[in-house]
């Protein structure tokens, strides 16, 4: 704790860029301590066990300082998923970026790497996103609908470059393969199996290539990946 | 050929949770459940319909059942036992569904896709308070339904896996069959959260060309999803 950090209603009055801890900077820090302890709490207990109390308790600040920056508790949980699934989108996006020269297959193979990496590295997160938020209320359930559209139609999409009937490819046909893969780590992840999860690539692969690349290029692709 | 029946005869076991909301169920009046553990299971579909999972309180659905909570006791020690109970009953009644699809079109796996897909959906879509409870509520309802939902794929997956024999690919995983469950569940799911139940079988079209791709390749799965959206009311 900084011994200078100005007195609660001192801030106020200060004007910025004099303060010796801006006042945002103090903001912007118990909003950080309210999402890592919220992180922890769901991780361990579950969303609908995490109450406000447990959340300000372990970020160390009071209720008027959460209510400056959070609504509620689903205020503060949407906020996490966000930051992690912005997260995800960034990694994958990467992977992908990093071999935009290399044929769409590969691109895809890059990205279900990433993902499920980081995924097997930090289970905790990644049961927040892909486990406990459907578990948060229809608002949440919406947020994660909006994520895998997001992170998924940009790296599925330009399979339908490839697949001369593209048009006649159902309009759903992203965030369904997306659906799907989320599943597949989803079952790992409820089986406490998240070190499985890297495994599944090559059936993860197989499984959103096909559609776009029918079978033989599929496998061949599959198979370029050992 | 004993369990045999036509998708239109009225062959499945009934669903103790009422009366159907609209008039074009298959579940008859005389069907509707009088035992307790069902009015409870019932009791359980309604007050989680209306206020979900997380807010739902073993005395609101007592009440709902008119039982009192001891009866509830006596039945299923937490809240979370009677709807796992409930999970299930949706759950075989869909695999109900599916052994109809499969018994109406003998020898015919692309059909029985398709219907029991129709089936599937037409269900969720005429009950949209068992497609919340299945597809929305169910990951509230804790780690066991978590898991048990993650079954739901695995136990299905026969149905599907009998396509493998059309299919040139015989080496398809072993989880193509609970992905493909994973995905069209999602599907759904997302419709529910969306836009609900009402559309759901809209869905069919696309569901049935999603299906079938891996085993009929593209140009025959359009062609009977082209058919399935023919047919469609």
């Amino acid at each position: 704790m900084n011994p200078l950090q100005p007195l609660p209603g001192h801030a106020e009055r200060t004007p910025p860029g004099e303060s010796p801890v801006p006042r945002d900077a103090a903001a912007a820090d118990r909003r950080r301590r309210i999402l890592a302890a919220t992180g922890e709490l769901v991780a361990k207990r579950g969303y609908h066990a995490t109450t406000l109390e447990l959340i300000v308790r372990r970020a160390r600040v009071g209720y008027p300082a959460f209510y400056k920056c959070f609504a509620d508790k689903e205020a503060v949980f949407l906020a996490l998923f966000d930051g992690a699934a912005a997260r995800t989108a960034a990694t994958v996006g990467a992977a992908v970026a990093a071999r935009a020269e290399r044929p769409w297959p590969e691109r895809v193979a890059a990205a279900l790497d990433a993902l499920f990496d980081s995924i097997a590295a930090s289970p905790l997160p990644a049961r927040t996103c892909l486990v406990e938020i459907l578990t948060a209320g229809p608002a949440a359930v919406a947020r994660y609908e909006a994520a895998l559209r997001a992170i998924g139609i940009p790296i599925l999409q330009p399979g339908r470059d490839l697949n001369p009937r593209a048009a006649e490819l159902s309009g759903a046909l992203e965030e369904t393969l997306a659906g799907g893969v989320a599943w597949m780590a989803y079952q790992r992840l409820v089986a406490g199996e998240a070190d499985r999860i890297p495994s599944l690539l090559p059936e993860a692969l197989e499984f959103v290539l096909m559609p776009y690349l029918g079978e033989e290029e599929t496998a061949r692709a599959v198979s370029a990946l050992s | 050929m004993t369990s045999q029946q036509s998708e239109d005869q009225d062959g499945s076991p009934p669903l103790p949770f009422g009366p159907l909301p609209s008039g074009r169920h298959r579940f008859s009046p005389e069907q509707v459940a009088h035992h307790q553990r069902e009015r409870l299971i019932a009791g359980l579909a309604a007050v989680v319909a209306e206020r979900g999972y997380a807010a739902a309180t073993i005395g609101e659905i007592a009440a709902a059942a008119h039982v009192s909570r001891r009866v509830f006791y006596e039945h299923f020690q937490t809240k979370e036992e009677c709807f796992l109970a409930a999970f299930d009953v949706v759950f075989e009644h869909l695999g109900d569904l599916l052994v109809a699809a499969v018994a109406a079109h003998p020898g015919d796996w692309p059909q029985q896709v398709v219907s029991g897909l129709r089936a599937a959906l037409g269900f969720f879509a005429e009950r949209p308070d068992l497609a919340r409870l299945f597809f929305l509520e169910s990951p509230s309802a804790g780690p066991a339904l978590q898991r048990r939902a993650t079954e739901v794929g695995l136990l299905l997956a026969p149905h599907l896996r009998a396509g493998r024999e059309q299919s040139r690919m015989r080496d398809m995983p072993d989880s193509t069959e609970p992905s493909l469950f994973g995905a069209v569940g999602s599907r759904i799911r997302n419709e529910v959260a969306l836009r609900g139940s009402e559309g759901l079988t809209a869905l069919l079209p696309e569901m049935v060309e999603f299906v079938l791709i891996p085993y009929l390749g593209g140009e025959e799965a359009r062609r009977y999803a082209a058919e399935a959206e023919e047919d469609q009311p």
